[in-house]
């Protein structure tokens, strides 16, 4: 017990060494800093919903309501002119947000029901996306359609049946939620560049040789290394949800995520640091496994599933688990597979990880 | 001027220059700005609308999708794995044409449109694809529309999205940080130091140390110009006309760099001059923002010789031959700076002579 005790002094004695080299290196501890606001800025910056709906401005009499009858109103904000003067200059400066107009002519719906042709303006400004204005076109045309009685020649399925997965109109995944696990993962990656530089300068320095000749042993040295990387990591990690009001209704989750995320980038730090000869080289490695690490982060951000191969990135788990348990209110049974495989690598990391630095110190 | 030598001192600034701050800043800048301008104004991670199709039979439909503008059209082997794709959000939406669908369309048999939308597709590209599949639909039934539609474009022509607008702006703060502040606070420093009096009582001449600073300012801007304009899909079908531009942008800001490098006695005189002189420089910017102000006026900078080139090229699609004008400009710029650089590299080496 006693020996046990005095073991966890002399980790605890290292640990408090490093966290005061840590306070020292100013470059670390400013880009840690600056990083913590900056990240939760960006949060703040991104928008917070998602437009997914295109506003239509129309003139013509009883086009508003055969437009919505017709069910082509879907995903379209509709606004209604008295004429086409007051719509061409609603599009023209954007007023009630107005992207595109559709001038039908007043006597549009009487001339369709007496099959005769007519014209109808489609009212757009040059940055309007081309694959927008066929749209309007095609819609106007359908329009033309229902109003002369002509009806679709194929049978649509049901909203039920076509609609494939969680309907999320209207409750689309913003921006903003997008980046969550993208900015945890950069506050871990960003001290994992720290610990690998601390661990780079007790090897260089040879301070890691004065140490283990007191009665600490090798283990304990590092012990006290993945402690501390994973409290530097996980720390800030915690004060970024916090600041981003990203724990959660499921906190314990969110914790015990970051947690195993901490205690992946640190090992990921412990080989970065045991390569690293100078300032350079630490950065090298860092970057080198950082590049990997983040990819998953920014596949989030784009629609669909991850390619396999972005699957088998270490951090894959970690960014699947907090976008699971952020923005889809995933709980425990659901995120454990992410987190089985966040904790496999883990394990995998450190074994490498340990074993190089052992090597290392014990050549010294 | 020996180029070996040269090429070994911006070797050292290559592989020093990551310890200072700036260097960061010059590379992280660009980056950070297209995230928040594309995140604010944008829609960096919204492609265009993604249509699934798969032809059971041989329906005239697909040669028909393809031809879609702005629509991203891909064939998935079989009905079962465009269902998957679609629920997954790996497509917005997709099409199932069993055997036969274009014939009983056109025999009035009323098949079955199996079309299907993801449920985490946008309600804007549900309307725009859903749409689409209609009018293709119509289009195979030989139905003439009883409307002629006119799409009339209203307002400037050259009306572009805030997004683009802003490229110049991005593109100005990538070259600039990083092709002449960079250089520029790397020769302050250096003359803080006083490491550029050891380097130049070595073989090297302070025109190779000058020459050094400008290789590292051209690499770094022409690398963080091509990083920009690839983030904000503006990289196009003229990449190679647009990396020509960039470097002829990342020179001439090069050039100025180490003139102010050479000029400016400390950081905190460099810093004053850069804040206040800047607008020399980035002023054009302001008139791709608001178009509708005087166009003359941006014409008077240097920076506007390689902006509307890259705003051309990158935007509107335009070829080098399109831009001609401007990008000879832009060189003429940069043969002209080339005596005020050595007229500076001499005062330089003056004022280290006498350890001014």
């Amino acid at each position: 017990m006693t020996a046990i005790r005095s073991r966890a002094g002399i980790v605890a004695a290292i640990v408090r060494k490093d966290f005061t080299a840590f306070s020292r290196n100013w470059f670390f501890l400013v880009i840690s800093i600056i990083g913590l606001v900056f990240f939760a800025l960006t949060f703040w910056l991104m928008p917070n919903t998602v437009d997914e709906t295109v506003t239509v401005g129309v003139s013509g009499p009883g086009i508003g309501e055969a437009l919505t009858s017709s069910g082509e109103s879907q995903g379209i904000d509709l606004k209604l002119y008295p004429s086409q003067d007051a719509l061409t200059t609603a599009v023209e400066n954007g007023s009630d947000g107005v992207a595109v107009g559709l001038a039908f002519p007043p006597d549009f719906l009487q001339t369709m029901a007496a099959g005769q042709q007519t014209t109808v303006d489609v009212l757009v400004t040059a940055g309007v996306p081309v694959e927008l204005r066929d749209a309007m076109d095609s819609i106007v045309r359908e329009i033309a359609y229902a109003a002369s009685g002509e009806t679709l020649p194929v049978i649509q399925l049901a909203q039920n049946e076509y609609v494939l997965g969680v309907d999320r109109s209207g409750d689309q995944v913003s921006l903003r939620e997008k980046m969550r696990p993208l900015l945890a993962f950069m506050v871990l990656v960003i001290e994992m560049m720290s610990l690998a530089a601390l661990v780079a300068a007790e090897i260089q320095q040879r301070t890691v040789t004065a140490i283990v000749t007191t009665p600490a042993r090798v283990a304990d040295f590092l012990t006290a290394k993945v402690i501390v990387g994973t409290l530097l990591a996980f720390v800030q990690a915690v004060i970024l949800l916090v600041a981003i009001r990203s724990l959660g209704a499921n906190a314990p989750l969110m914790l015990t995520i970051l947690l195993l995320g901490a205690l992946m980038v640190t090992a990921f730090a412990l080989i970065a640091g045991s390569y690293g000869r100078d300032f350079i080289t630490v950065v090298f490695w860092s970057i080198l496994f950082l590049v990997p690490l983040i990819i998953p982060g920014f596949a989030v951000l784009f629609p669909g599933s991850a390619s396999s191969w972005v699957k088998v990135i270490p951090s894959y788990g970690l960014i699947n688990a907090i976008v699971g348990a952020t923005s889809y209110g995933e709980g425990w049974s659901d995120v454990l597979p992410d987190l089985a495989m966040v904790a496999g690598w883990t394990v995998v990391a450190y074994v490498v990880g340990l074993s190089i630095l052992r090597r290392k110190v014990e050549a010294l | 001027m020996n180029l070996v030598r040269t090429w070994r001192i911006m070797q050292k600034e290559l592989r020093m220059g990551p310890r200072s701050p700036i260097f960061l800043y010059a590379v992280l800048l660009p980056i950070v700005l297209t995230f928040i301008i594309n995140g604010v104004f944008g829609s960096l991670f919204e492609p265009t609308p993604r249509l699934g199709i798969v032809d059971e039979g041989d329906s005239a439909i697909v040669a028909e999708a393809k031809q879609l503008d702005g629509i991203h059209v891909t064939e998935p082997p079989d009905a079962t794995t465009l269902r998957k794709m679609v629920e997954s959000n790996d497509l917005d939406a997709g099409l199932v044409l069993q055997p036969g669908f274009d014939g009983a369309v056109r025999n009035g048999q009323m098949p079955v449109l199996q079309f299907y939308v993801g449920g985490e597709s946008l309600a804007s590209n549900r309307i725009i694809l859903s749409v689409a599949a209609v009018d293709m639909v119509r289009q195979v039934a030989g139905e003439p529309a009883p409307v002629t539609v006119d799409v009339v474009t209203i307002g400037d022509p050259e009306a572009l999205p805030i997004a683009s607008r802003l490229l110049p702006m991005l593109m100005i703060y990538a070259v600039f940080v990083a092709g002449a502040f960079v250089p520029a606070s790397s020769v302050v420093e250096e003359k803080e130091k006083g490491t550029i009096s050891a380097l130049l009582v070595s073989p090297a001449t302070v025109y190779e140390f000058l020459a050094a600073k400008v290789g590292v300012g051209v690499v770094l801007a022409t690398l963080t110009g091509v990083v920009t304009l690839a983030l904000n899909n503006a990289l196009g079908g003229h990449a190679v006309a647009l990396v020509l531009v960039l470097l002829t942008a990342s020179v001439m800001m090069a050039e100025i760099g180490v003139m102010l490098g050479s000029w400016a006695k400390d950081l905190n005189t460099l810093f004053a001059t850069v804040k206040g002189g800047a607008i020399l420089i980035f002023y054009p910017v302001i008139f791709y923002i608001w178009p509708s102000l005087p166009q003359w006026i941006p014409k008077l900078s240097p920076t506007y010789y390689f902006l509307q080139p890259i705003f051309e090229i990158g935007i509107r699609d335009a070829s080098l031959g399109d831009v001609w004008g401007e990008v000879v400009v832009a060189l003429a710029t940069v043969v002209v700076l080339v005596p005020f650089v050595l007229i500076m590299a001499r005062r330089l080496q003056r004022k280290v002579a006498v350890g001014v």
